[in-house]
């Protein structure tokens, strides 16, 4: 496979007065992947996208599409197009001359026009709408509308800036799986931006996780779910307990521990974090722990403890469970099998866990 | 005892709400809340105009009216060719001041709504002009155009100029600009109200795919201010061509108006009659100019795309 880097982001800096909104970003995106930028809310995932659409220049630093400096280029001469949070359907213009609106600036002859708005609207299942008005049109048809005038121009990169935040949660999932597949038939390079973790990790090839302006972690969805750069984006990505942790030997590529409650263990080291110190913190998903009544036999580790609550969330049940000398109860997560909530909170259980899915996440910042 | 006096003025509110609230359809309570309106527009508007159209079918005999109804005065207007002159100067001289009324007040508004830091503050100096009384700035205007006013005084002090120049005052041209200026905030606030409303990111996404500024403006910005313009249009145009204090005082004879004829039926020559039916004709122009312009703006409007 020949990799070449469509975007080159080099140390992109963007500062608003002395507040700094994204710092020190690089980062390359390869062509025809789904990359998305994840983060909570303010962190500079849309700024960082303005700036490789034209909007925003960067106060320092480059950005490079197709190995050219974009710098000075507005948003108009660069092969990038941007599908909006908002939408933004002219709302003066139907649907059939929104998408054509930028096919008119290129000097493209009317049928040909024609033809291609016509297959753009198929493309996103909204074939024979041209005369529809854009005022007379349903969340998930503008969304549509927005893509497909997007993607009639043919970019080298489409930008999408939360482009899903604004639909229902059956209609969100449903275009999920829809963009993905478009995305993958047309090898376009999609940078999508958004703060759900479940949309970045069912759509994107990479995702690149940003915390106050800086990037933090570039990895594919499994990667960062099994092997975080950091405790605050193993918080960010799913759940997780954490634990804290004391290292009593070390060898090469694992190193044995030991916890309050599971005890003595052998885990392997996380490449993605950077140092180890004596008191480190290990994480371990909810989901990977195993709750019984009795002892589980052949777990790693193992500790007893109290369940404090239950919730059923239809296809699993979470338990919090007090365990002695933790703070916080650990929460474990079970798979609804045959319908039936096993625990209820004051019964005793013990919990197991196998070495291979105790996360070690560095050093702990917050040692007691 | 009896409460009786008491509950009276109560029942009756009660009795009011409730028959508010049982009528049975929208329209029906649309109607019941308008009337208060109705009532008040009636007495002001179509009252005068019954009274108009019925001057306008008697005819003035030396001192008194003749009340047999007659289209004599409408043959009378209509056959006048100083009548038609006036009425299409008054069109055409209204449409200048719209046009530059609107051409001067849109790239203002653009200017406090798309670009201005401090809006309110802008929009506070716009108003400005309103602080003194209109007299007062026409009269300003005289001072400011006449034979041995400030513009001629200043252009022979520099030297560009070695004679007062005539054309500054009483005529077309001192009257479309005394107007485009007393009009200037009605037209400026439509229009900035429209500029208002655009969602930025419409710009951006305009710009994101492939037009400059001015295909932004052409193709966006100007289709969705449409609504602010013809209102900002009809705003002036309606008024001005029945303007007369302007005319009569900077137009001179040449920037006489209708309104001008019209004062004069109703004042010195004493035909009220033929004044009625020159105002309704006038009324009548506007109304058939306007809705054209009006159809012609948004079907203009919709073939931008
Ligand atoms: N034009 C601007 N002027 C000043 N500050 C700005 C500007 N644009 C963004 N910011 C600030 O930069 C920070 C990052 O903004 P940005 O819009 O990139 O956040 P985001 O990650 O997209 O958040 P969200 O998920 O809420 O959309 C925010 O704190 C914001 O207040
Ligand atoms: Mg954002």
């Amino acid at each position: 496979m020949t990799e070449t880097n469509i975007i080159q982001l080099q140390g992109i800096e963007k500062r608003f007065g002395k507040f700094v909104a994204v710092s020190d970003l690089s980062l390359d995106l390869r062509e025809g992947e789904f990359f998305s930028l994840l983060g909570p809310s303010g962190c500079g995932k849309t700024t960082a996208l303005r700036m490789i659409a034209g909007f925003q220049e960067p106060t320092e630093g480059k950005v490079l599409i197709d190995g050219q400096d974009m710098e000075g280029m507005p948003a108009n001469k660069r092969p990038t197009n941007m599908v909006f949070q908002s939408y933004a359907i002219f709302p003066h213009l139907n649907v059939g001359n929104n998408v054509a609106y930028g096919l008119r600036n290129r000097g493209i002859s009317k049928s040909e026009i024609d033809t291609r708005v016509k297959e753009a609207l198929e493309m996103v299942e909204l074939g024979g709408l041209e005369a529809r008005g854009a005022n007379e049109l349903s969340g998930g048809q503008r969304q549509r509308v927005a893509l497909a005038r997007a993607l009639v121009m043919r970019p080298k990169v489409l930008l999408l800036d939360e482009p899903l935040s604004a639909l229902d949660k059956k209609l969100r999932e449903q275009m999920q799986f829809e963009m993905r597949h478009l995305q993958q038939s047309l090898g376009i390079t999609f940078v999508m931006v958004t703060h759900d973790q479940y949309e970045a990790m069912t759509m994107s090839d990479r995702i690149g996780v940003m915390f106050d302006g800086r990037l933090v972690q570039v990895d594919t969805p499994q990667t960062l779910y099994a092997k975080p750069g950091s405790r605050e984006v193993a918080s960010f990505i799913g759940e997780m307990n954490f634990l804290p942790a004391e290292v009593t030997a070390e060898t090469g590529d694992t190193f044995s521990i030991s916890t309050p409650g599971f005890g003595a263990m052998k885990i392997e080291a996380n490449p993605n974090v950077a140092r180890h110190g004596r008191h480190i913190s290990v994480g371990i998903r909810p989901e990977q722990l195993e709750i019984a009544r009795h002892k589980p036999d052949g777990y790693d580790g193992t500790v007893q403890g109290v369940v404090r609550d239950v919730a059923f969330y239809g296809e699993n049940v979470h338990y919090h469970v007090g365990v002695e000398g933790l703070d916080k109860p650990i929460a474990a997560s079970v798979p609804n099998y045959f319908h039936t909530v096993d625990h209820a909170p004051g019964d005793k259980v013990w919990l197991g866990v196998q070495a291979a899915s105790v996360i070690d996440l560095g050093e702990d910042k917050q040692t007691s | 005892m009896d409460d009786r006096p008491l509950s009276y003025p109560l029942e009756g509110t009660r009795a009011w709400g409730k028959s508010l609230a049982g009528l049975r359809s929208e329209k029906a309570k649309g109607l019941a809340l308008s009337a208060p309106a109705t009532v008040y527009v009636g007495f002001l508007v179509a009252a005068p105009l019954v009274i108009l159209v019925a001057y306008s079918l008697w005819t003035q005999t030396y001192v008194s009216i003749d009340r047999t109804l007659t289209l004599a005065n409408y043959r009378e207007a209509l056959t006048d060719p100083l009548v038609r002159h006036l009425m299409i100067r008054s069109i055409l001289i209204a449409a200048a001041v719209t046009l530059a009324t609107v051409a001067l007040a849109y790239p203002i508004a653009y200017f406090i709504a798309l670009k201005a830091q401090r809006k309110t503050l802008w929009l506070l100096l716009i108003t400005i002009p309103f602080w003194s009384s209109y007299l007062l700035r026409v009269f300003a205007w005289k001072l400011i155009l006449g034979f041995n006013g400030v513009m001629n005084s200043a252009l022979l002090g520099v030297g560009l100029i070695s004679d007062p120049l005539t054309f500054l005052l009483y005529n077309e041209f001192s009257v479309v600009l005394t107007l485009a200026h007393a009009w200037a905030p009605f037209a400026i606030l439509p229009i900035y109200v429209s500029l208002q409303k655009i969602d930025p990111s419409l710009l951006e996404a305009a710009n994101d795919l492939g037009s400059g500024k001015v295909q932004q403006f052409l193709r966006v910005t100007l289709p969705l201010t449409i609504p602010g313009i013809i209102a900002a249009c009809l705003i002036i145009f309606i008024p001005t061509v029945g303007d007369y204090v302007t005319p009569s005082l900077v137009g001179g004879s040449d920037g006489k108006m209708i309104a001008n004829l019209i004062q004069v039926q109703f004042g010195a020559a004493n035909n009220w009659p033929l004044g009625a039916t020159l105002s309704l004709l006038a009324m009548m122009s506007v109304g058939f100019v306007a809705i054209l312009f009006v159809l012609s703006a948004t079907g203009l409007g919709r073939r931008i795309r």
